[in-house]
């Protein structure tokens, strides 16, 4: 470990002279502030996850009072769910992650970021089309399937700068100055490679029948899985480690884990057709896809649950760690969830319900929000050296905590009711009185997560516009692969 | 370029993904009851399509599944329509079949509301869709007062063309089901 050329000045980080610097050349000097490009993404995540989170409150008002903003056609339901959708995964989640993968991959590299100036450009290329492709929607022109609804050229235009964004992150990678390879970047780089083919493939070609359903969902479950996921797990595996100031429990595990996860992932599109009218073979290589998940996912708790064995001083003391935390217990019972929902007994009834709507919010928000905002706090107090409000972050701590606990809990036990009324031979009409009131707890949980979401932000914002302190434990360059312990 | 080492990572990550294309996208293709229309089956009618279009526009898929399963939750439907083969929806571009059920499935609609029940059955969908709680003061459906009769007419079409070609072209069987 004491041998590797750990770069210990600022010179190291000067682009090096064995690369390819074509497109580096083309360099704004405003734009080549360091970490410049992170902060773009990250911040953007920030500020979509609000805009999904106000969208979602709008939604689920208007599942218990559908006259709430009837009549103007943007605003119908039908309408505004593609949006929260499209907004939660490539605004907020892959906006927010891109983030932390722009802030890690140059630490773990001990590499200087190949482009900044491409990276902010591509961030701000990002919002303005992903504006664009969910104003589309609103005004109708969506392509209709889940998580692809955004039309042409839209579409195409996430493609291709996806393709730019893996080209900045990919070169740095190959130029790296650290020779060895952390655990997290082998999950960035799961992240960023097969990306455009599915996305390609799902958004660009056309299918018929059932072969595009099967496709449909071959997509979408990739983007959470290879996608969403991996940047997730990446972004943990950098900063809890670092929040600990400990090596991770093992390097084995996280190895299993990873090859696992890559194996068996890509399987379980098909789990959202079960029983459904497709091949029984589709449906059984993703049941048994599906299940095989508890390999990563027992192996991914066991990894992090040694980690973080008799820390419980600093889960009192560090709230970005606390959140970490969150996401982990997140991230584990949402895989087991999902293993366990692909059990076709248990699928039979429970599939069209609203567990399934409670296991994606587990994993969006108690996973990916969670995960996203440790690594903010992390951000802002161990690298921009910034002391931000202990009350408010406990405050947001807190609410989003009940917020997830009483959404999860109000969506899965109302799924349970509705798969045993309609098993018991009631129809989707019969239950419509059940839900009421579930469906009120479900937006007055979305709400108070709403609220501690603004309170981030207010806290970000007075944070960041605050003088700095001289905080200890900084995530400097120095430090990086001191606290990495043995890297794979 | 003196550190190669992603790229062994990259070859085995390209062989799992490819594995799982080939099996989930490249495998399907040549699945026999997927390429072939169902028996009956009929494609849809320029006013289908058209309301085919507006369904997708304004989002009733995340709420409507269009999939009869065979399972106890739909052994109603099952009983009354049958289960939904592959070969149901040859001529679905893009697929529908939905992944929610905050309100009823709608792949045999056109046998519920279909237009055997003539001019009452369409006044009952297109009074439904501009103000839904006029017939049900529990449901929670948007009210699609703002379309024009004209795209009401041809979603009326559309939803009353679901599952209604697994009886309408030989009337004997359709009385033998009712």
């Amino acid at each position: 470990m004491t041998t590797s050329p750990v770069s210990t000045s600022t010179s190291a980080l000067s682009p090096s002279d064995d690369r390819l610097n074509f497109p580096q050349t083309i360099a704004f000097p405003a734009l080549e502030r360091r970490d410049y490009a992170m902060q773009t993404w990250l911040f953007s995540g920030v500020f979509w996850m609000v805009v999904a989170a106000s969208i979602g409150v709008i939604e689920a008002v208007k599942l218990f009072h559908p006259e709430f903003l009837q009549g103007i056609p943007a605003l119908a339901y039908g309408r505004l769910r593609p949006v929260h959708v499209n907004i939660g995964i490539f605004g907020f989640m892959s906006m927010g992650y891109l983030g932390a993968a722009f802030y890690m991959v140059p630490r773990l590299t001990q590499t200087a970021l190949y482009s900044e100036t491409l990276g902010v450009l591509t961030a701000w290329a990002w919002n303005l089309n992903l504006t664009g492709g969910v104003l589309a929607i609103l005004m109708g022109f969506s392509k209709g399937k889940e998580y692809e609804e955004m039309p042409f050229p839209f579409d195409m235009m996430v493609g291709l700068l996806e393709i730019a964004i893996a080209g900045n992150l990919f070169s740095t990678i190959t130029v790296r100055k650290e020779p060895r390879l952390y655990v997290s970047l082998w999950y960035i780089l799961l992240a960023i490679i097969p990306f455009p083919i599915y996305y390609t493939l799902g958004n660009v070609m056309k299918f018929r029948g059932i072969e595009d359903a099967i496709v449909n969902w071959f997509y979408s479950h990739n983007l959470f899985g290879l996608w969403l996921t991996s940047l997730g797990l990446a972004t943990l595996y950098y900063i809890v480690p670092k929040q600990l100031n400990k090596p991770l429990y093992s390097h084995a595990i996280s190895f299993l884990g990873f090859w696992t996860l890559a194996a068996f992932y890509p399987w379980n599109g098909g789990h959202h057709v079960i029983w459904g009218p497709v091949p029984m073979w589709v449906m059984s290589a993703s049941v048994t896809a599906s299940i095989a998940m508890l390999i990563p996912t027992i192996a991914t708790m066991v990894n992090f649950g040694g980690t973080a064995l008799g820390t419980q001083g600093v889960m009192k003391r560090d709230i970005s760690y606390r959140f970490s935390i969150l996401a982990y217990l997140s991230y584990v019972g949402t895989s087991l969830w999902g293993s366990t929902l692909a059990i076709m007994d248990l699928n039979a009834k429970l599939h069209f319900t609203s567990t399934t709507i409670a296991h994606v919010h587990l994993g969006f928000v108690g996973f990916g929000l969670a995960g996203l905002v440790a690594f903010v706090y992390f951000y802002l107090e161990r690298s921009l050296k910034l002391g931000y409000s202990r009350t408010l972050a406990e405050w947001h701590f807190w609410l989003t905590t009940i917020g997830i606990i009483g959404y999860v809990t109000s969506m899965g036990w109302l799924g349970w009711l509705e798969g045993s009324e309609w098993a018991a031979g009631n129809s989707v009409q019969g239950v419509l009185e059940l839900r009421y009131w579930y469906n009120v707890a479900r937006a007055g949980s979305g709400g108070l997560l709403l609220i501690g979401q603004l309170i981030l932000v207010w806290n970000i914002w007075k944070t960041m516009t605050s003088p700095p302190s001289d905080g200890a434990g900084l995530d400097d360059l120095k430090s990086v692969s001191l606290n990495e312990g043995v890297v794979l | 370029m003196r550190f190669i080492r992603e790229f062994p990572i990259i070859v085995a990550l390209s062989f799992l993904f490819g594995l799982a294309f080939t099996g989930l996208v490249l495998g399907p293709v040549f699945a026999s009851d997927i390429a072939q229309p169902s028996a009956k089956l009929v494609a849809y009618t320029p006013t289908e399509q058209a309301g085919r279009h507006i369904y997708v526009r304004e989002g009733c898929v995340y709420c409507h599944s269009q999939q009869v399963r065979n399972v106890k939750a739909d052994q109603n439907m099952v009983d009354a329509y049958g289960v939904s083969k592959a070969g149901d929806y040859y001529y679905d571009l893009p697929h529908l079949l939905g992944t929610s059920r905050q309100g009823p499935d709608l792949s045999n609609e056109g046998q519920v509301w279909g237009k055997a029940s003539g001019e009452f059955a369409r006044e009952y969908l297109i009074g439904h869709f501009k103000n839904p709680r006029e017939y049900n003061p529990q449901s929670i459906m948007p009210a699609f007062n703002y379309l024009s009769d004209r795209e009401l007419e041809e979603l009326t079409d559309y939803v009353q063309s679901l599952g209604a070609w697994k009886v309408t072209p030989d009337p004997t069987e359709a009385e033998a089901k009712s």
